[in-house]
Parts: structure tokens; C-alpha cells; sequence
């Protein structure tokens, strides 16, 4: 899994900083940001293959950032961070086109498969 | 008032408790991620070689302690915050004082202010009396007018609480800074109107300049504790 790009997108500071460390450990060369604004604006200078995406930030909805992603490059792969108690909205994100999503408090190791499951959809694409 | 209005009424109370609890549940969804990053960054270290003199990984290790700490107390607080707000519905009428209500109240409210990129103050007024009234009642109001609102504003302003009294009247006014005159009417609701009624009070518009609106809800004890 390692030399895999990914970004992460969340307002929670301490979250997206700690999830980035735990991720880089583990040799995925990750990034973290904390607005979608933020997010946006570095795409091209990261150019991640994987963005992990917060559904609900104060500046711009992970929705809308999603679509903004795809927008740009729409191989990159969105795995969505999702609050909410059922599944509901990140069913919502697929059908937008997230390839997956996950809830918090995230589970390291789900996350860790979806990564490589987005990595190999990606270089399929 | 007729049964349905009070039906409806309640209603509207249950939903706003809901939308409070769900914001609470996401805040404790963040604090707990948090907590559980910070703990597996630490095992990750520990099982990564451990501390040894690596001073970077002393420091992240540091910073996760840390972490769990602040968000262990914020927690914690949020949960305080939480029981005070269930119990007051132990009793449909009881003395209470205002600004204590007010207080945990916003607790549950500033995630909305800040998904809205809005800054909530509160501006306290001191040595007010307990009032005697409906607690539940008047959160529920609370949080439909601070929610309406916020609904009128647009994100980088502020919305300023004041409490204050007024003889035997207690005063709650909602400081919508950037934000033009309102009709109060349309902004409260039918419903909401009847609830305000329903605990002696009165939403009225209070001073507006070309820097801030006010709204002024003027809640009338049904009798004060002196």
C-alpha cells in the first residue's frame, strides 16, 4: 500500500493531522486539510489518487467538494467520512460518485482496505 | 389554546430535541474519532519500536496524550451539559435561572453556529432573578428562534445572546449583527407563537440599526422568587 497519494479533507483538526500520522506510519504518503476550500486548492500541487472526505465541513458540504473533485479529476477516488448514524448519506455520496464511504469513530483497519480496494479501482481507471 | 395547537406544539418540542441530540451525537462521534486516533497513534508508536530516543515520535506521543485529555474534558462537559438539559423536563413547571439555561443550551448549539461559519456570543446580564416557567418549553422556543435566525444570516457575522430583566419580565434578545430588519411574525411561525403565548411571553422587534438587528423575546414569571 505504500507510495499510494492521498489526501485527507476534514475540519476536524486534530482528527485529519492524527489519521494523516497513523496513515503515513504505514507509508502512504498522505496529506491533511481542513476546510474543502483548502482541500480544493491543493489538488493539483498533492495530485492525490485517494481523497478521504468529510461529509459536513463549515465552508463547503463534502458533497460539494466531491463534485468539485470529480470535476477535476474524475479517476481520483473518494472514500467519504461520514457522522451520521445510518448509512444514508454515504449511499447518497456513491451514488454522486464516492467510491466508498466510512463512519466515524473510523475503524483503522476498514479503512485501510478501502484504501487499497480505491487504489485498485484506480489503476484500473 | 385548543388541543391540536398544543399537539403540534409538542411536536415541534420533540423535533428540536431531536435535532439537538443529533448534534450532539456528531460532536461525540468527533471527540471519540479523536480519541481513538490519538490512542492508536500512541500503540502505533509503541508497537513501531517504541519511544527509545526517537524524540519526534516522544513528541507525537506527547501531543496524543494530550489530545485524549482535552477531548476526555470535553466530553465530559458536553455530557454535564446533556443531563442538564434532560432533567428539565422532570417537572412541567419549575424556578430555574435563565442564564444557566441559556448556557447549556448553547452548548448543543454552537455546532450549528459553526457549520454556518457564525460566531454565537453570549452577553449575560447579572443578578437576574430565577424565573418561574415551563424550562422544556422555553429551550424549545430557544433553539427555534436561534435556529430561524440563523437561517436569516449569512456566514463571517455574529449572533449575539443578551439576557437581561426588566421588572418582573426577563428579557432574551437575539443580536442578528450584518443582518437587515425582520418580520418578526413570519420568522416565528404560527406555532411557535402559540408556544411563546404559552409561557407568558411576547416576541417583539427590538432596535435596529445598519449594523444589527434585534428580535426580543420578553418572558413573563409566573411568579419570581425574590
Amino acid at each position: 500500500m505504500t507510495d499510494i497519494k492521498l489526501l485527507i479533507i476534514d475540519d476536524e483538526v486534530e482528527f485529519a493531522a492524527t489519521l494523516c500520522q497513523r496513515l503515513q506510519l504505514r507509508g502512504i504518503d498522505a496529506t491533511d486539510m481542513h476546510s474543502g476550500g483548502e482541500g480544493l486548492a491543493v489538488l493539483e500541487e498533492v495530485a492525490p489518487e485517494i481523497v478521504i472526505l468529510d461529509l459536513k465541513m463549515p465552508d463547503m458540504s463534502g458533497l460539494d467538494v466531491l463534485a468539485e473533485i470529480k470535476k477535476y479529476d474524475p479517476t481520483i477516488e473518494v472514500i467519504m467520512l461520514t457522522g451520521h448514524g445510518s448509512a444514508g448519506s454515504g449511499i447518497e455520496a456513491m451514488e454522486k460518485g464516492a467510491f466508498d464511504y466510512i463512519m466515524k469513530p473510523v475503524d483503522l483497519q476498514e479503512l485501510l482496505e478501502k484504501i487499497n480496494s480505491a487504489a485498485e479501482q484506480r489503476s484500473k481507471a | 389554546m385548543n388541543a391540536m395547537t398544543e399537539n403540534t406544539i409538542r411536536q415541534e418540542q420533540i423535533e428540536s430535541l431531536c435535532r439537538m441530540m443529533a448534534g450532539f451525537s456528531h460532536d461525540m462521534k468527533n471527540h471519540l474519532g479523536i480519541i481513538r486516533e490519538s490512542n492508536g497513534l500512541m500503540g502505533d508508536i509503541v508497537e513501531m519500536g517504541g519511544l527509545g530516543e526517537d524524540e519526534q515520535a516522544m513528541e507525537r506521543f506527547k501531543k496524543s496524550i494530550a489530545a485524549i485529555e482535552r477531548r476526555v474534558v470535553l466530553s465530559a462537559n458536553m455530557f454535564h451539559h446533556l443531563s442538564r438539559l434532560a432533567h428539565r423536563s422532570d417537572t412541567p413547571y419549575s424556578s430555574f435561572q435563565l442564564n444557566d439555561l441559556i448556557g447549556e443550551e448553547c452548548a448543543f448549539l454552537e455546532r450549528f453556529s459553526k457549520l454556518k461559519q457564525i460566531e454565537l456570543v453570549l452577553e449575560l446580564g447579572d443578578g437576574l432573578h430565577p424565573i418561574y416557567s415551563d424550562p422544556s418549553l422555553l429551550q424549545h422556543v430557544l433553539y427555534r428562534l436561534y435556529t430561524q435566525c440563523l437561517e436569516q444570516m449569512e456566514s463571517g457575522s455574529s449572533l449575539v445572546i443578551i439576557t437581561g430583566q426588566e421588572g418582573k419580565n426577563m428579557i432574551i434578545t437575539f443580536r442578528l449583527l450584518a443582518t437587515a430588519q425582520l418580520d418578526i411574525t413570519k420568522l416565528a411561525g404560527e406555532t411557535l407563537l402559540s408556544a411563546i403565548e404559552k409561557l407568558n411571553g411576547i416576541l417583539e422587534p427590538g432596535e435596529s440599526t445598519s449594523e444589527y438587528t434585534d428580535i426580543r423575546l420578553r418572558i413573563s414569571s409566573l411568579s419570581l422568587e425574590q
